[in-house]
């Protein structure tokens, strides 16, 4: 199975979740991302949701200058992102134990 | 942020920016400024700069790039609708008038500025000046309030961006970053000042002038910054910038030539005014390039004479006067000029012990005529005068 098939449909928590400790900009969610394990995320998609997720009212974005260069972007969780993380944790604790038990049984 | 980019990382964004331009022109910007952001971290990741294929390798093609951006982000499938071909249509207008700004308006102002009288200033000055702002006020208008970046998306504009990004990339990084944060604000000043300047100095008055210089200046910056807002601002300031780019280096030259004379190419004296040759510019009386001081008349007989000069227009011919009262001015008041010649000059003292008491003045010529033969000068009419291929240059400034 194509994990970045996976990933596509929980892309949006992913970012959401490594948010939920500090803000951040685009390159920095990138590597949180990487770092947890999750090597296959595509650059652009991650972008991509980035800007739908601040569309859609559930991030703050504000520009922050670097030491090292141009401003940076940095893009945190507001009351509706949190509330949107706490939804969707659910829904994906939900559907993992369905799918885990689903998987377990046919493995039993 | 994105003028920070270059080389391939540059072309790599222009490259998403053209995928992208059927985007909100906000929410282009915006993302944008994330794409940039982005690129800019893994430029980072390579040692120096990545080549275009460097770049693809690691992201794909600024197309794939673009469509998962789309794709995530949850835009509308890309468009090439009619709107989108009659924005390149109106882009490639708004190219057009700006090119005739830049260069048509620029070369009659050059002209203008650079005229041989002030007639021919004025006319060229006018035609330049409507050019450059019609042009422009067209080429913003072409635009149709899209993005003056859409320009960038027609295929000379792509080209002409490209090579420009090309020629700033001969230069060595580090040079190019301190070319825009310390050359900027010092062009933005010059230009200002000798825009502001030189207007002003057409009309004489220094005072005038250095406050139009400071003045020129504030304008310039504050349309500097605001240019950063607001591109289509460029239309404008794009052919004035040629313009300025000509002037300025002129206009230092002059002044450092004419040194004391001023600042300014046009302040050397009312004379001058709207005149370019202020280089071999020098106030008296000229024969052949040698410095006239003083004339001696001779009547027919040879005999040296007193006369009072003046020109074809009735002013006096006045020539700096080099006798005791000048050298020693006393109490007597002394305009330094006179029109009565010949002038008194003060006679050298062979002991050179010359000084305010027994200094003396001569009209004497220190030499005498070689008379020509008492011919009687019967001008025939078919015989050409001398050629006037030589002769006295006179450029007498009437306030001294």
């Amino acid at each position: 199975m194509d994990p970045s098939q996976l990933l596509k449909g929980v892309l949006d928590l992913a970012v959401l979740a490594v948010l939920r400790d500090a803000d951040g900009y685009g390159y920095d969610v990138l590597r949180r991302l990487r770092a947890a394990g999750l090597e296959d995320v595509a650059d652009a998609s991650v972008y991509g949701t980035l800007r739908r997720l601040f569309a859609g009212g559930a991030l703050t974005s504000y520009v922050q200058p670097s030491e090292e260069g141009p401003h940076r972007k940095y893009y945190g969780l507001n009351q509706t992102g949190l509330d949107l993380l706490a939804e969707s944790t659910k829904t994906w604790n939900h559907f993992s134990d369905t799918m885990s038990g689903l998987l377990r049984k046919e493995a039993a | 942020m994105n003028s920070t980019v270059t080389g391939a990382v540059a072309t790599y964004l222009a490259q998403i920016r053209a995928e992208l331009n059927d985007l909100p022109p906000g929410e282009l910007e915006d993302v944008l400024d994330d794409v940039s952001g982005h690129l800019t971290e893994v430029a980072a990741e390579f040692d120096g700069e990545p080549t275009a294929a460097a770049l693809q390798e690691r992201l794909g093609t600024p197309r794939e790039y673009a469509d998962e951006l789309r794709s995530a982000a949850g835009y509308p499938p890309r468009t090439h609708s009619m709107d989108h071909a009659s924005a390149q249509a109106s882009a490639g207008q708004a190219l057009r008038w700006g090119v005739i700004a830049g260069t048509v308006g620029p070369f009659f102002l050059v002209v203008g500025i650079f005229s041989w009288s002030r007639d021919a200033s004025a006319f060229f000055g006018l035609i330049g000046l409507a050019v450059l702002f019609g042009a422009a006020y067209l080429g913003v208008r072409a635009l149709r309030g899209n993005d003056p970046r859409t320009v960038l998306d027609t295929p000379r504009g792509v080209a002409a961006a490209n090579s420009i990004r090309e020629l700033i990339q001969q230069l060595p990084p580090h040079l190019r970053q301190e070319l825009v944060a310390i050359g900027q604000p010092v062009w933005w000043v010059a230009r200002g000042v000798v825009g502001g300047g030189g207007f002003f100095a057409l009309f004489g008055a220094g005072a005038v002038t250095v406050v139009g210089a400071l003045a020129g200046a504030a304008v310039s910056i504050w349309i500097g910054r605001r240019t950063q807002q607001d591109r289509r601002w460029l239309w404008y300031l794009v052919p004035l910038n040629v313009v300025a780019a000509v002037a300025v280096p002129a206009g230092l030259a002059a002044s450092f030539i004419l040194g004391s004379n001023g600042p300014f190419l046009f302040s050397n004296g009312d004379d001058s005014r709207g005149r370019s040759s202020g280089y071999n510019y020098q106030n008296g009386l000229t024969l052949d390039g040698e410095q006239i001081t003083n004339i001696y008349p001779f009547d027919e007989q040879g005999r040296q004479v007193k006369v009072l000069l003046y020109t074809q227009s009735g002013a006096a011919l006045r020539l700096d006067l080099q006798d005791c009262a000048t050298l020693y001015p006393g109490t007597e008041s002394h305009s330094g000029v006179s029109n009565f010649f010949p002038l008194p000059e003060v006679q050298h003292d062979p002991n050179g012990t010359t000084d305010a008491e027994n200094c003396k003045d001569s009209t004497k010529a220190p030499f005498t005529p070689r008379l020509a033969p008492t011919t009687t000068p019967t001008p025939t009419p078919s015989t050409p005068s001398p050629k006037p291929s030589s002769g006295v240059t006179l450029t007498v400034s009437p306030t001294r």
